[in-house]
C-alpha cells in the first residue's frame, strides 16, 4: 500500500482543484477539460480506491479530511458518472466509508451522507427528466425500464441527424461541420457505452463536404483505444474509416501488435492471430492497399530496427497469411492489382509466393522452391530492376513458410544425394539478406556440410546428442560462423529433432546444450510455436512430430516463465 | 411448478415491501436471502426464456397480479409486469434497497458487500449485477448529458427522443394490460388522463400513434424473441379509447399543433371524420365582421380564423387521399351554404379562396 499511495497526496490536491473548477461552472471550456482528463481521473480514482480499501473509515477521514468533498463533486458530474468504469470505482470508494455499526453521531452522519450519495449515483432523481419521471411513475415503470430505451433513442436520433446531413449536404445547415465536430469531441466520455456504437460508427463513416477533417483527434484516439481494449466492437468498415482518416490510430494498433510480439509474456502465435483478426483486421488491409502498405512499412521498419527479430518475422508471416486469406475471400476478382499491394516487387515472383504450399502437391514443392530461388537469385545477384537484396528478402519473408519447407526438404532428402544448389542458396539467402555473394557462398558451404552429416544421422537407429552436436559443430580451423549462419544451423537442428524418427529421445538434451543464453531459449520457443502454427496451416499430420513440438513448447515456456504457461 | 409460482408470488411481495419503511426490520440475513431469491428468479428467466410451457405459466401468474391490482391498487402496474421483468428483478430490488433510508446500517453494509464486492470477483453472477448497476448509472448520466449538453429537443415531436421513448413505453404497457384483461387498456388510459399533465399526455398519445408499425425493436427486445404471442398493437386500443371519449378527442384536436394532427390523421384515417367534423363545427361558430372584413368568434373559446386556416392548410398539404377528402368536404360545405364565390358570405368559400392561392 505504501507504494501504491506514494504520490497520491500531490495528485489528490491536483484533482481536488480540477473538480472545484469543473463543478463551479459548466462552460464549454470546462466540459472540454473534463473530457480531456477523464482517463487520468479514472486512474486516480482507482488508485484512491486501492488505498481506501485498506483503511477504516475513521482513518480515511483523518488521512484525507476532504475526501467527502472529492467524492461528492465527482458524483455531481454527469461526465464522470457516464465515463467507462468511473461510476463503479466511485461506488467502491464510497463503500469504504460505510460503517457497519456506527458508534457515534459523527459516524452515523457519515453513514447517511454516504448512503445518499450512493443512492444518487444509481437511483436518485437529480438527473431525471421531469416530465418523464411523473409519466413513468404513473405508468408504473422503474427508471431501469426507461433509461436504456431513452438513451438508445437519443443515439438513434443523432445518428439519423448525421445521415440526413450527409444526404442533404450542408446547404441547409451551415453550422453542420461545427456540430459534427462538437458531437465527436463532447461524446468522448460516452464512447464505451454499448448503446453508443451506432453513433460512433455514424461519425466515423460520416464524410462532410469540407476539405478539412471535421472530427476531432481526441475522438479518433479514444475510439481506437476503446476498440483495442475491446470496450467497443466496431464493424471493419468503420475501423477502415478510422484508419484512413487518422493514421496515428493505425500506427498505434501496430505498436500494440509489436509490443505483444516482443513482450516478455510471449504471446502465442495463435493469440497473436486472434489479436490481428480482432484489431488489425486483415480484411481492411485487403480492401484497401493503402492500409496494407502502412502496415507493411511498419513491419519493414521493425525488421530493420531489430535486425530481423524472429518474433517480428513470425508476426509478419501471420499477418500475411491472414491478409492473403482475406484477399481471397473479399477480392475474388482482385479489385486492386497485386501491384498496388507490392509496388516494388516483381509481379511474377509475388504470384509464385502467394500460392499457398497447401494448394500444391507435396511432390511439386521442390520445383516451386527451385523456381522461387532462381527468380530471387536473378534479382539479387544480377541486380534486377526490383529493388535491392533487402527488398527481395523482405518480400520473401512475408511468405517465410517457404524457407522452412526448404529446410525440411533438404533434411529429409536422400543421404547420398547432393543437395540442390538452388535450395541451399534460398536457405542461405533467407537467413541473411545483407550478406554479399561471397559470404552467402560460405554459408552455403557450411550448411552443405552440416546437412551432409544430418542427413546421414537422420535414419540412424541410435542417435546421441553428442553426434548431433558434432554434426552441427564448427569447422575448427576457419573463422567463427556469422550469427545469422549460427541461427540457421540451430534451426536445422531443431527441424531435425522434430522430424528424425529418433529425435524425441535426444531432443531435450540437445536443446539444453543449445540454449546457452536466454535469447537462444526464446528463439527456440518462438521456433516451436511458429512451427506448430505453420503445420496447422499446412495441415501437416505428423502426429509424433507435433506431439514432441507441443511438449517441448510447454516445458520450455514453463522453464522460461514459470507459472505463465497457460495464460 | 406450483412451488415456483408460489416463489414468484412471495418474491413479488418482497419487492413491494422493499420500498417501504418495513425494511427497517430486515437484518443482514434477510437482505442476503432477498438477493438470492432475486438471483434465482433471474436464473429462471434465463433458463426458461425459450421453454414455452413454463414461460406461459409464469406469465399467466404475473398477469393475475394485473387483475388484482386492476381497479384500486395503489400502483398502476405490478413490480414484475411481465416475464422480461424477471431478467432484471435483482437490479430492481437492489436499486430500491439502496435508495431506502429505512434499511438499518448493518443490513445496508451487508447489501453493499453483496452488490459491490469490488474488483476481481470470481463469482460471475455478482460481477454481472455490480456491472449492470454501474452501467445503469452510466446510462442515466449519459442520457442526462445528452439532454442538457449539446442535445436539443427535436422540433418534430414524433422524432423527439423523450417523446418517442414515452410513446414506446405507453404502447408496451397497453399491450401488457391488454394481454391480462380486455378492459385493461381503456382503464389505464383513463387513469393516465386523470393523473398526468394533459398537454404532455396528449403529445405522447400522438407520438404513440405515429410510431412505426410493429416496431421490430419492441417486438424483439422488449417482448423477447421467441415470445409465443404476437405483439399486440397498443395503437388500436389507444385509438378506440380516444374515439370513445368525446371530450378527450376534442382536447386532442384542439391542443396539438396542426402538422402533428395532420400526420396522425394521415396515418389513422378513422380519425379524419372526427377531426374534420370538429373543424367544421369550429368554423360554423365564426361570423363575418363586415367593418373589419374578418371572420371572428363570439366566445373566448372559439377557434380563431388564423388557426382554422392553418389547420386546413396543413391538411391540404398532406398526401392525396387525405388532401382530397378535405377539399371535397370543404366544397360540399360551400355548396350547402349556397355556393357563393363572393368573400364574406360563407366561411367555406373564404377558406377555399385563401387555400386556393396557396395549396
Amino acid at each position: 500500500m505504501a507504494e501504491d499511495s506514494a504520490g497520491l497526496p500531490s495528485n489528490y490536491q491536483f484533482w481536488m482543484q480540477k473538480l472545484s473548477v469543473w463543478t463551479q461552472a459548466s462552460t464549454l471550456e470546462t466540459q472540454r477539460d473534463i473530457c480531456l482528463h477523464l482517463p487520468q481521473f479514472q486512474e486516480f480514482l482507482r488508485r484512491m480506491y486501492e488505498t481506501l480499501k485498506e483503511m477504516d473509515s475513521n482513518a480515511i477521514i483523518e488521512r484525507f479530511p476532504t475526501i467527502c468533498q472529492l467524492l461528492a463533486k465527482s458524483c455531481w458530474s454527469p461526465f464522470i458518472l457516464a465515463y467507462d468504469e468511473s461510476p463503479k470505482i466511485l461506488i467502491w470508494c464510497l463503500c469504504c466509508l460505510i460503517k457497519k455499526d456506527p458508534q457515534n453521531s459523527r459516524e452515523s452522519k457519515l453513514n447517511s451522507w454516504t448512503r445518499r450519495l450512493l443512492s444518487h449515483i444509481v437511483s436518485t432523481s437529480r438527473f431525471d427528466i421531469k416530465e418523464v419521471g411523473l409519466f413513468n411513475q404513473v405508468l408504473g415503470y422503474a427508471p431501469t425500464d426507461y433509461y436504456p430505451g431513452l438513451l438508445k433513442n437519443m443515439v438513434l436520433s443523432l445518428v439519423s441527424e448525421l445521415r440526413e446531413n450527409h444526404l442533404n449536404g450542408f446547404s441547409s445547415q451551415r453550422r453542420c461541420p461545427e456540430r459534427v465536430r462538437s458531437l465527436s469531441r463532447d461524446r468522448v466520455p460516452l464512447l464505451t457505452l454499448p448503446d453508443f456504437e451506432p453513433l460512433v460508427e455514424a461519425l466515423l463513416t460520416y464524410h462532410g463536404h469540407e476539405p478539412q477533417e471535421v472530427l476531432c483527434p481526441e475522438f479518433f484516439d479514444a475510439v481506437n483505444e476503446a476498440s483495442l481494449l475491446k470496450k467497443i466492437s466496431l464493424p471493419t468498415s468503420a475501423i477502415l474509416c478510422l484508419w484512413l482518416r487518422h493514421l496515428p490510430s493505425l500506427e498505434n494498433t501496430m505498436l500494440h501488435l509489436l509490443e505483444k510480439l516482443i513482450s516478455s509474456e510471449r504471446n502465442s502465435l495463435r493469440r497473436i492471430k486472434c489479436f490481428m483478426k480482432d484489431s488489425l483486421r486483415p480484411e481492411a488491409a485487403a480492401c484497401h492497399p493503402a492500409i496494407f502498405r502502412v502496415v507493411d512499412e511498419i513491419f519493414r521498419s521493425a525488421l530493420l530496427e531489430t535486425d530481423g527479430a524472429p518474433e517480428v518475422l513470425a508476426g509478419l508471416q501471420v499477418f500475411t497469411r491472414c491478409f492473403v486469406e482475406a484477399l481471397e475471400k473479399e477480392n475474388k476478382q482482385l479489385k486492386f492489382a497485386l501491384k498496388t499491394y507490392f509496388p516494388y516487387a516483381s509481379p511474377a515472383l509475388v504470384m509464385v509466393l502467394l500460392q499457398h504450399p497447401k494448394d500444391i502437391p507435396q511432390g511439386l514443392w521442390h520445383q516451386s522452391l527451385k523456381h522461387i530461388s532462381e527468380m530471387l537469385k536473378e534479382i539479387v545477384e544480377d541486380h534486377g530492376s526490383y529493388g535491392g537484396p533487402f527488398e527481395s528478402w523482405f518480400l520473401f519473408v512475408h511468405f517465410g513458410g517457404w524457407a522452412d519447407i526448404t529446410a525440411e526438404q533438404l533434411l529429409m532428402s536422400e543421404a547420398e544425394a547432393e543437395p540442390p544448389e538452388a535450395l541451399l542458396w534460398l536457405l542461405a539467402f533467407s537467413c541473411s539478406p545483407g550478406a554479399g555473394h561471397q559470404q552467402r557462398a560460405r554459408t552455403m558451404v557450411e550448411v552443405k556440410t552440416v546437412l551432409g552429416c544430418l542427413t546421414k544421422l537422420f535414419r540412424s537407429p541410435a542417435l546421441s546428442a553428442r553426434d548431433l552436436q558434432a554434426a552441427a559443430g564448427e569447422n575448427l580451423g576457419g573463422d567463427p560462423r556469422p550469427p545469422a549462419c549460427q541461427q540457421l544451423v540451430r534451426r536445422l537442428l531443431l527441424h531435425f529433432l522434430l522430424w528424425a524418427p529418433g529425435g524425441h529421445t535426444i531432443a531435450r538434451e540437445v536443446i539444453t546444450l543449445m540454449a546457452q543464453t536466454d535469447a537462444i531459449m526464446n528463439e527456440i520457443i518462438g521456433f516451436l510455436d511458429y512451427t506448430l502454427y505453420r503445420w496447422d496451416h499446412l495441415c501437416v499430420e505428423a502426429h509424433r512430430s507435433r506431439k514432441l513440438a507441443r511438449e517441448l513448447l510447454t516445458e520450455l515456456r514453463e522453464q522460461a516463465l514459470p507459472g505463465q504457461v497457460n495464460q | 411448478m406450483d412451488s415456483l409460482l408460489e416463489q414468484l408470488d412471495r418474491f413479488s411481495e418482497v419487492l413491494a415491501v422493499s420500498r417501504t419503511t418495513h425494511v427497517s426490520t430486515w437484518d443482514p440475513a434477510t437482505v442476503r436471502r432477498a438477493l438470492q431469491w432475486a438471483g434465482y428468479l433471474r436464473h429462471i428467466h434465463r433458463r426458461f426464456g425459450r421453454h414455452a410451457r413454463i414461460r406461459k405459466a409464469l406469465e399467466q401468474r404475473l398477469q393475475n397480479q394485473w387483475k388484482q391490482e386492476g381497479d384500486s391498487g395503489p400502483a398502476p402496474a405490478p413490480d414484475l409486469a411481465n416475464f422480461q421483468a424477471l431478467g432484471h428483478c435483482d437490479q430492481l430490488l437492489s436499486l430500491r434497497l439502496l435508495a431506502n433510508p429505512a434499511l438499518g446500517d448493518a443490513s445496508f453494509h451487508c447489501l453493499l458487500q453483496q452488490l459491490f464486492p469490488g474488483p476481481g470477483v470470481p463469482d460471475a453472477e455478482e460481477e454481472a449485477l455490480q456491472g449492470s448497476l454501474a452501467r445503469f448509472a452510466s446510462c442515466r448520466a449519459a442520457a442526462h448529458m445528452l439532454r442538457f449538453h449539446a442535445y436539443s429537443e427535436n422540433p418534430v415531436l414524433q422524432k423527439d427522443s423523450v417523446m418517442k421513448t414515452q410513446a414506446e413505453l405507453l404502447l408496451r404497457r397497453l399491450h401488457e394490460v391488454g394481454e391480462a384483461e380486455a378492459e385493461g387498456p381503456g382503464r389505464l388510459l383513463s387513469r393516465l388522463w386523470e393523473r398526468l399533465p394533459q398537454d404532455n399526455f396528449l403529445k405522447v398519445v400522438a407520438a404513440a400513434l405515429l410510431l412505426p408499425q410493429a416496431s421490430p425493436r419492441l417486438q424483439e427486445e422488449e417482448l423477447g424473441v421467441g415470445s409465443p404471442k404476437t405483439p399486440g398493437d397498443g395503437r388500436q386500443e389507444l385509438l378506440r379509447w380516444l374515439l370513445g371519449k368525446s371530450d378527450i378527442v376534442v382536447a386532442f384536436c384542439r391542443n396539438l399543433p396542426a402538422e402533428l394532427l395532420t400526420s396522425v390523421v394521415g396515418r389513422h384515417p378513422e380519425l379524419s371524420p372526427v377531426y374534420l367534423g370538429l373543424l367544421t363545427n369550429w368554423g360554423r361558430q365564426l361570423h363575418y365582421d363586415l367593418p373589419k372584413g374578418l371572420w371572428i368568434g363570439t366566445e373566448p373559446q372559439d377557434v380563431p380564423w388564423e388557426e382554422l386556416f392553418s389547420r386546413f392548410q396543413s391538411l391540404c398539404q398532406a398526401p392525396p387521399p387525405l388532401k382530397d377528402e378535405v377539399l371535397t368536404a370543404l366544397k360540399s360545405y360551400k355548396a350547402q351554404d349556397g355556393d357563393f364565390e363572393v368573400p364574406g358570405l360563407s366561411i367555406w368559400t373564404d377558406l377555399l379562396l385563401a387555400l386556393g392561392s396557396r395549396v
